[in-house]
């Protein structure tokens, strides 16, 4: 899987080799590395790593290893997402779906009304994180469950 | 020489009657056909081009059940093509029970039996030693079980998925190209004769969930019954859902689909050069496997084309009688 590390360096030489032998004692492959020179606050240097790691569970480990040295790990963001459509045939209240969307941490991306009143049909554009998808679907299939709207999700290939 | 009862004699038997008539299969003779009223048997087999309808207007045709021929008459195989019925499997489960029990082998297409009794149907035929196969339920002429069981052996099937009912990817097809309602669609389908007047078990996504399931416990070995399956059907189905589909190059299908042990059947966003996008009454089934990855069979789901997979597990009973020297 791969993420993205933004980690709070201290800017002293050598802090950044060790961070990287964190990452690769776990397994990790360095993608690529962004020093956020221009964001530096209280004597930090937010670095982005781009690593992909065998496992998520390696992952983790390779945080706990980061953290253990005194390296704050300031976020971990998937870079596997996935931009899919839904369609919601029938009325449902928009802010209900926007709200689940944020909760499950999903982007949307895309949002639009079709149809008429009577018959109308919302198609909506989502950007999810991978591991997150499942979870969003079984949110989204939930909160539709009250109403009487049909969710339709995109077939996988 | 194998000796048939065709057990079911309507669109089906008749179909398979007729191709018999024009293309006999050399080692099979017909010595029973029956239908609900009665049956016609001959012990030396039925001249079929002599057969007139209805099957009651013959002579030598006997009132009663067809059962009774397969208890007292030497039959080796019972073709059984009653009709399905998903909430008792009868009169098939009790047509097929009492065959393999009288060491018959059986070939069907009726889904009921496999849906309600397949293990205590495969396990009779294994204790009699007797074969017992069921191509034409799912899928038509697609030979789907055939497949997996002789081309398959050894790869691990992870997940199967598909258009498994022609008369709604019928109605969807129309939605899509023709911009109709639902309810015009299904109504000309109707009139085509493609839906039946109760069209129900189609549109509700019965069928397919049956089919799912016949799939799922068969060639996955799984244990479900319908109750495991969520089905949702078409009905809900807008053309300004199709047309918003339209717009990113898309449609809608139902899909019925087994996947990490959950099995499904519900309307799906579909790209339109996705492999499983079949259009009309086709069907079209897509499996996943470890070592060959992916593979998509299209083919007429229903209709005469159903007799392609009767025959074949004719030929088989054949081949494999003839490979033991029963006879
Ligand atoms: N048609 C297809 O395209 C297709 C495709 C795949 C699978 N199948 C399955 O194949 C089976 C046959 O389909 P079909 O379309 O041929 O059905 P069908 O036209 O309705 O014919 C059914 C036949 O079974 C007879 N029958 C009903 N109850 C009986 C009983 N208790 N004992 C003896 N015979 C009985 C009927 O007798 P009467 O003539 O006296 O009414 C009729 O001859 C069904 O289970 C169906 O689900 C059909």
């Amino acid at each position: 899987m791969k993420v993205r590390l933004t980690l709070g360096l201290v800017d002293r030489p050598g802090t950044l080799l060790n961070v990287l032998e964190q990452i690769a004692i776990h397994g990790g492959n360095i993608i690529s590395i962004i020093h956020n020179r221009d964001r530096i606050t209280a004597g930090y240097v937010p670095v982005s790593i781009n690593v992909e790691f065998p496992s998520s569970e390696q992952l983790e480990k390779a945080k706990s290893s980061i953290e253990s040295i005194g390296v704050p790990v300031m976020e971990s963001e998937t870079l596997e997402k996935k931009v899919e459509t839904f369609l919601l045939i029938g009325a449902i209240d928009i802010d209900l779906i926007t709200s689940t969307l944020q909760n499950e941490g999903a982007r949307l991306i895309g949002l639009s009304l079709i149809g008429s009143s009577k018959t109308p049909c919302l198609k909506l554009i989502i950007d999810t994180p991978l591991e997150k998808r499942h979870r969003l679907l079984k949110s989204l299939q939930s909160v539709i469950s009250s109403s009487d709207c049909l969710l339709i999700r995109e077939e996988e290939n | 020489m194998i000796r048939a009862l065709i057990l079911g004699y309507g669109f089906l038997g008749k179909a398979l009657a007729k191709r018999l008539l024009n293309r006999p299969v050399e080692e099979l003779k017909i010595v029973g056909l029956a239908n609900s009223k009665g049956y016609l048997y001959k012990r030396d087999g039925l001249q079929l081009e002599k057969i007139k309808e209805p099957l009651e207007d013959n002579e030598g045709f006997e009132k009663g059940r067809a059962t009774e021929l397969l208890t007292k008459e030497y039959i080796d195989l019972l073709i059984e093509l009653t009709p399905t019925n998903i909430s008792t499997g009868e009169p098939g489960i009790t047509h097929i029970r009492t065959a393999l029990k009288e060491e018959i082998d059986v070939v069907t297409a009726n889904k009921g039996p496999v849906l309600l009794a397949l293990k205590e149907l495969k396990r009779i035929a294994d204790e009699k030693n007797v074969i017992f196969k069921y191509e034409g339920t799912v899928g038509g002429g697609i030979p789907i079980f055939s497949l997996v069981n002789k081309c398959l052996q050894g790869d691990d099937i992870i997940s199967i998925r598909g258009i498994l009912n022609g008369t709604t990817n019928y109605i969807l097809t129309r939605m899509h190209f023709e911009g109709l309602t639902f309810e015009l669609a299904l109504r000309e389908a109707i009139m085509l004769g493609i839906a039946e007047r109760n069209p129900t078990l189609d549109v509700e996504g019965i069928d397919t969930a049956v089919k799912i399931l016949i799939l799922a416990n068969s060639i996955m070995n799984l244990n479900k019954n319908l109750s495991d399956v969520k089905i949702v059907g078409v009905t809900k189905v807008t053309p300004e859902a199709i047309s918003a589909a339209k717009d990113n190059g898309m449609t809608i299908k139902l899909i019925g689909s087994i996947e990490d042990g959950e099995l499904s059947v519900e309307p799906r966003l579909i790209r339109l050069n996705h492999p499983l996008c079949v259009h009309g009454t086709l069907n079209a089934i897509n499996i996943k496997s470890n070592v060959l990855k992916t593979l998509t069979l299209i083919g007429e789901g229903a209709g005469e084309s159903t007799v392609a997979s009767l025959l074949n597990d004719i030929y088989d009973v054949i081949k494999e009688r003839h490979s033991k020297i029963k006879f």
